[in-house]
């Protein structure tokens, strides 16, 4: 009995004792917890850490120290590459498109990207990922990027596509065909890089050659956010063909009444026969995301509607 | 007693011993933390790859390959150091050698112990790792199987990183040893590094030093195929079979030396 009282009162002490550390241990975090936050407040609102964004290995030194784990070690600065411009972009109040973020002030991608290729130079995303994001930010760093993979990766075609794309956009039209012409060399290289260089000579900055341009990079890209791009852009074209289209149809009319149409009702019959047109119920011309174009200047010019998800620049 | 009637007795002997020794590993609770552990980051790597825009698969066999390479490694030092070192302790040596055992059976036995351990991890790892892929990538593409040769070739890494562990294991202390193995470990990355350095070099001593530490030193470079494997790449069959023919050269040289020091050794 005694034996039994005695051993029940052990289990409850132990117990007690049992209850009392978990407690201690829930109160310790708790006022660890509490005193972060505390202390948190009483100190001023950091601004955006363009400090922490700097790298502090050299991309030779990164990979030398990464051992057998470089692949690793690049995907890892593959991400903080997307984390980098994806904070940004959050942080940002307005419209972006992913080929001019430029307003982010990226200072810190073309290093990024510089170790991401140099850790793992067959990382064929990263150069991809950069001749679409960087021309806008730093041109030459982005042709300095892709030119380190053609030498990384000399018969891989898509990379001289890339460095083509980034010569079209700057407008050097002729490094452009040249770097298409390259490109068409290599074993695998589909046939239309062969028809590159001269229509480069020939058509340039046409919208033609544009919407070829998009197109392929649609194709060949393999990031979701380039193909969204490339998308945009088409549709960009498309609604500038369509645009061009109803401009010649407003010119016909005011030399015909000597006046601008006061409505799309007016000159509907004469829009719907125009192939590259579509017409809503109220005759309005619809833009590629189907919204009605609106008559300006008192109905003598056309522009996207306040809702078209088109884009602008 | 003939030499020809002692070679079976012999290899009966270690494969006694590396039986012993591979159910005393498989006990071990550590090894089977480690083993899920890399499970776990292999599966982690497929909520990471929603990060890294459409490079799913790179991020799973680079983080999968990597991990058991690494985690290969620990199980390889930490339990290679202690296979010796834990005998003496226990003083269970004296009556395993009051057997009719030698003392570099005894080793080699140790060895082949703890590389059957590694292969049992790394077969459950690899298939952790080939499962992820085939979650990411359609189950029949045959660039999901590319992360076996990578594992066949991390395997003959750990086995000369197990043979090294066991040879400093023969005269130095477990925390020694550990570090010496894992130094080791590094430097077998830095081979080519050696070399081009042993060139730069403009005395003809320092040449000659570096050189023969280029080629003393494992060259742990050959077994680097995880970011080939990543993109699906299978290596080269001759680059595959040197690699593994240097492993075996390399381990024979590691455990003679091993052999040699521990025969010398006093246990008192």
């Amino acid at each position: 009995m005694d034996d039994r009282g005695e051993g029940g009162a052990t289990a409850r002490a132990e117990r007690r004792t049992l209850l009392a550390l978990v407690a201690a241990v829930l109160f310790g975090l708790g006022s660890a917890a509490a005193l972060t936050r505390w202390s948190e407040s009483l100190r001023p609102v950091a601004g955006a850490p363009e400090v922490a964004d700097e790298l502090y290995l050299k991309p030779e030194t990164a990979r030398r120290l990464s051992l057998n784990f470089n692949g690793l070690v690049a995907d890892w600065y593959w991400m903080r590459s997307l984390q980098y411009v994806g904070r940004k972009v959050l942080a940002y109040e307005g419209q972006l498109q992913l080929d001019d973020l430029s307003p982010l002030k990226l200072k810190v991608l073309a290093p990024l990207l510089e170790q991401t290729t140099t850790l793992d130079p067959h990382f064929y995303a990263a150069y991809e990922y950069g001749a679409v994001v960087l021309p806008a930010v730093d041109r030459e760093a982005a042709v300095r990027l892709v030119q380190k993979g053609i030498d990384a990766n000399p018969r891989e075609w898509r990379l001289y596509h890339q460095l083509g794309y980034i010569h079209w956009q700057g407008g050097q039209f002729k490094e452009a065909a040249r770097v298409y012409e390259e490109g068409a060399q290599q074993s695998d290289a589909p046939t239309w890089m062969r028809a590159m260089p001269a229509r480069l000579e020939a058509e340039g900055g046409d919208r033609s050659l544009a919407r070829e341009m998009f197109t392929r990079l649609h194709n060949e890209a393999g990031d979701e956010q380039i193909k969204e791009l490339a998308i945009k852009r088409l549709a960009q074209l498309r609604s500038l063909d369509e645009r061009d289209a109803i401009r010649r149809v407003l010119a016909i009319y005011r030399e015909r009444a000597l006046r601008c149409p006061e409505s799309w009702a007016a000159i509907a019959p004469v829009l719907s026969r125009v192939p590259v047109l579509r017409l809503g119920p109220d005759g309005a011309p619809l833009d590629p995301t189907d919204k009605p174009y609106v008559l300006t200047a008192g109905g003598c010019e056309v522009e996207l509607g306040l809702g078209s998800e088109i884009l602008r620049q | 007693m003939s030499s020809r009637e002692r070679r079976p007795n012999s290899w009966r002997r270690i494969m006694a011993i590396a039986r012993n020794t591979f159910r005393e590993s498989v006990r071990d609770k550590v090894l089977y933390n480690l083993v899920f552990f890399v499970l776990l980051l292999t599966g982690a790597a497929i909520f990471l790859g929603d990060l890294s825009a459409g490079e799913e698969f790179k991020i799973i066999a680079d983080l999968g390959l990597s991990a058991t390479l690494l985690f290969g490694v620990f199980i390889a030092i930490f339990v290679g150091v202690g296979l010796v070192y834990k005998e003496i302790e226990r003083r269970t040596i004296y009556s395993i050698f009051s057997k009719p055992v030698g003392r570099g059976e005894f080793l080699v036995g140790k060895y082949i112990g703890l590389c059957l351990t590694l292969l049992v991890n790394l077969l459950v790892m690899g298939a952790g790792v080939t499962l992820a892929l085939m979650y990411v990538r359609r189950p029949h593409n045959p660039s999901v199987l590319y992360v076996w040769p990578a594992l066949l070739l991390i395997y003959a890494e750990l086995t000369i990183i197990t043979a090294a562990a066991l040879l400093f294991s023969s005269f130095s202390s477990p925390s020694l040893s550990a570090l010496l193995s894992f130094l080791l470990f590094i430097i077998g990355h830095f081979s080519a590094d050696l070399k081009a350095f042993a060139v730069s070099l403009g005395t003809q001593g320092a040449k000659v030093f570096f050189t023969t530490l280029y080629y003393l030193l494992p060259n742990l470079a050959n077994y680097s195929f995880i970011t080939p494997a990543s993109y699906g790449h299978a290596p080269e069959p001759r680059a595959l079979a040197t690699s593994l023919l240097y492993a075996v050269a390399y381990n024979v040289a590691l455990l003679a030396a091993a052999s040699l020091i521990f025969r010398r050794r006093n246990f008192k």
